[in-house]
């Protein structure tokens, strides 16, 4: 099962641009315009597809469709993932609603709560390189104005934040940030444990326009502690979809349909 | 103040070419990477294990009949789908065909064995709410090695290589039942109707037909499931209510995280009804497998009591990936120390009344209820063990009473998105007046082979 949570805090993911702006945002603010872009505004579903990479060669694929829908009080997201593939795990569910998880088996048709610790086993944790809530999770310090390259080798104009998690919520206790000014795309993180080890870099590229904005399509993960390892995840076919609240409970879990 | 900002630039450059540096890192096949796959649902996987295993030679209490071989092998097609009909409709199927070799098995007629698990259809007339026919697996239980509110777990167990609770709670009998759910934000009730379709089959009954569904094993009573889930306060409790017979039980499933690694669970259930011993002997006599006239042995009252399930763990997980479920089990009617006192007593002073004590653990084992009174199980998975594809594991029971118990370990390797491999070795420990140390097997191996579709 445990492979299986790989990749299901991605649900929060992927979001994209808010307007250009005209005056100095503060650090806060500029996490704030990263946080519309990563927040349509609406609920949706999206495939994505992770795809690791071992010594420059695709060694693991896990393909998901994850329904996301921000919860208006907490400001958290709600998800939904169910596998598509390896075929092992088709119609494999993870729910994830709050600090209320369950993973859901079809072939036992028995639900499992699970710990936030382990939807963070396996690849999972990738996800929360590209979660949502940043402002809510995090104090943000701006460290200045940096000249960086994207995942595509084209110079970039970036903020330079400095996050300190100040919520429970908050998966890393420090986190690096280009934010490209002006459109507040995200380019890069840098992801630190509690001890200041760096854990991952991201890079974030491949916008394109969805549900009325410009959003990242692809985020590079290369894991710093295991120098051989880097995963992909490439997010398509997001659409809105209208997700009642009542989806987001353990019963529901065998009613998901990905078709 | 371009001037500032070139100065700026200038300091910042060592560090911004080793930000750059990291780049390097991003293989170049990140842009060749393939589209995602269309499929969306349906599994379907073969199966071979090989199972080795060691008997005990020096039973207090004789089987009646002995293990014919120390070797099984058996091959398997397994497949899960499901098919919309239509907007509102859909079917679905699950089924397990099995081809068995040992020595002393027939072929092909105690070969092959084909399970039906499910096939049944699903109408939603409004958003949110199902009406569903045909044979159903329901299962109900937040526990992992014993499930009190799983009232429909009793005679559905088909033949398994692993001991592992959820490979048996995973591959099983559903029931034929009609089941009405609702599900809102915040809860759903689940009603559920299983027919009396047959007569009980005797339990050492003769081996039906390779095809044969044991409706005569899953829907031998007229029975009723009522269950509420909440979601209040993160507990996400159940409660339920069925009924059987002239029996109704009572039960209820909890659960709450603690911090960000712990989830605590418990699961009780309660009702009305006789111990083990009298049940069992009971179900042998209305079947045809006791003479009526047999006393009930060991001795035991034969009166319907109030009698209560239990089943409470947690479950924790490492950041190093390794998950332990510790539970304890109480199960009231079961064996207390003096049952188990009783049960060889007696054996030793009236040798042919064996068969009829085994009887009574086959029957514990067909209704998937623990021999004992209490007893411990913990459970332990190492995620990506040593190599990113390697899943350990390991099982096992404690009888609280007397010490014994079994454990079983398993390696599973994932060699590609299609074909899996898995070794489990175990065996049981105990005295020879022990719950776990009087049975025939000892100690198991099984290899294991999958490859899906």
């Amino acid at each position: 099962m445990n492979r299986l949570l790989l990749g299901i805090a991605l649900a929060a993911l992927f979001i994209v641009p808010a307007a250009a702006q005209t005056k100095p945002p503060t650090a806060q603010e500029i996490l704030v315009g990263v946080d519309k872009v990563r927040n349509p505004g609406q609920p949706f579903r999206l495939t994505n597809v992770l795809t690791e990479y071992t010594n420059a060669k695709p060694s693991d694929r896990v393909t998901l469709v994850v329904f996301a829908k921000e919860n208006m009080q907490t400001q958290q997201f709600s998800n939904l993932v169910r596998y598509i593939e390896p075929v092992r795990d088709i119609g494999k569910m993870v729910l994830m609603n709050g600090s209320n998880m369950w993973f859901y088996d079809p072939s036992s048709k028995v639900s499992v709560r699970i710990s936030p610790q382990q939807r963070l086993m396996g690849q999972a944790s990738d996800g929360d390189v590209v979660t949502a809530n940043l402002n809510k999770d995090y104090t943000a310090q701006l460290l200045g104005e940096e000249t960086l390259e994207d995942a595509d080798r084209v110079n970039r104009d970036c903020w330079h934040l400095d996050l300190k998690a100040s919520s429970d919520e908050a998966v890393y206790s420090r986190v690096e940030y280009w934010v490209e000014k002006g459109t507040n795309h995200p380019v890069k993180g840098k992801f630190y444990s509690d001890s200041g080890r760096l854990l991952k870099i991201a890079y974030y590229h491949k916008f394109v326009e969805q549900l009325g904005g410009m959003r990242p399509s692809e985020t590079i993960i290369i894991d710093a502690v295991d120098k051989n390892l880097v995963t992909t995840m490439t997010n398509s076919d997001m659409k809105a979809q209208d997700i009642p609240d009542s989806w987001f409970q353990r019963d529901y879990l065998p009613r998901v349909k990905a078709d | 103040m371009r001037a500032a900002a070139a100065a700026i630039c200038v300091l910042c450059a060592p560090a911004l070419a080793q930000e750059n540096s990291d780049l390097a890192r991003i293989p170049q096949s990140v842009d060749n990477a393939a589209p995602p796959a269309s499929r969306a649902h349906g599994k379907y996987y073969v199966e071979d294990d090989f199972v080795l295993s060691s008997a005990r030679g020096d039973l207090l209490v004789a089987l009646p009949t002995p293990p014919s071989s120390d070797w099984t092998n058996r091959s398997s097609f397994d497949a899960y789908d499901q098919w919309a009909l239509d907007e509102k409709l859909s079917f679905t199927f699950s089924d397990r065909f099995n081809l068995t070799e040992a020595d002393g098995i027939g072929f092909p007629a105690g070969a092959a064995r084909n399970d039906l698990r499910e096939a049944y259809f699903t109408w939603q007339p409004v958003p949110e709410s199902y009406l569903e026919f045909g044979r159903i697996n329901l299962k109900n239980g937040i526990a992992l090695g014993f499930n009190p509110t799983d009232f429909f777990k009793t005679r559905t167990a088909v033949a398994q290589a692993s001991a592992d609770p959820s490979a048996l709670r995973g591959d099983r009998l559903g029931t034929v039942m009609a089941r009405a759910q609702t599900i809102w934000d915040g809860g759903s009730i689940t009603f559920a109707y299983a027919p009396k379709l047959h007569t009980p089959r005797p339990l050492d009954g003769p081996s039906p037909s390779w095809i044969d569904p044991s409706i005569d094993q899953t829907n031998t009573a007229d029975r009723f499931l009522f269950a509420l889930n909440l979601e209040i306060e993160e507990f996400s409790p159940q409660a339920l209510i069925y009924h059987e017979s002239g029996r109704t039980k009572f039960g209820l499933n909890i659960s709450h995280p603690i911090g960000n690694s712990i989830i605590a669970y418990a699961e009780w259930a309660g009702g009305s009804e006789p111990d083990l011993i009298a049940d069992a002997i009971a179900f042998g006599k209305s079947t045809g497998t006791l003479p009526p006239f047999v006393p009930v042995l060991p001795p035991t009252s034969t009166a319907h009591a109030f009698r209560s399930d239990l089943a409470v763990g947690a479950s924790w997980t490492s950041v190093a990936k390794i998950t332990l479920n510790l539970e304890y089990h109480f199960h009231q009617a079961g064996f207390s120390g003096t049952d188990w006192r009783n049960w060889f007593d007696t054996a030793a002073a009236d040798p042919p009344a064996t068969p009829e004590l085994w009887y009574i653990r086959g029957y514990a084992s067909d209704q998937q209820q623990p021999m004992s009174r209490h007893q411990i199980f913990w459970r332990a998975d190492w995620s990506e063990a040593w190599v990113r594809d390697l899943d350990i594991s390991g099982i096992g029971f404690i009888n609280l009473t007397d010490g014994s118990g079994m454990v079983q370990l398993a390696a599973n390797y994932n060699l590609s998105d299609s074909w899996s491999l898995g070794l489990y070795g175990g065996g049981t420990f105990g005295g020879r007046r022990s719950e776990w140390g009087s049975l025939s097997n000892a100690t198991s191996a099984i290899f294991q082979v999958q490859r899906y579709f």
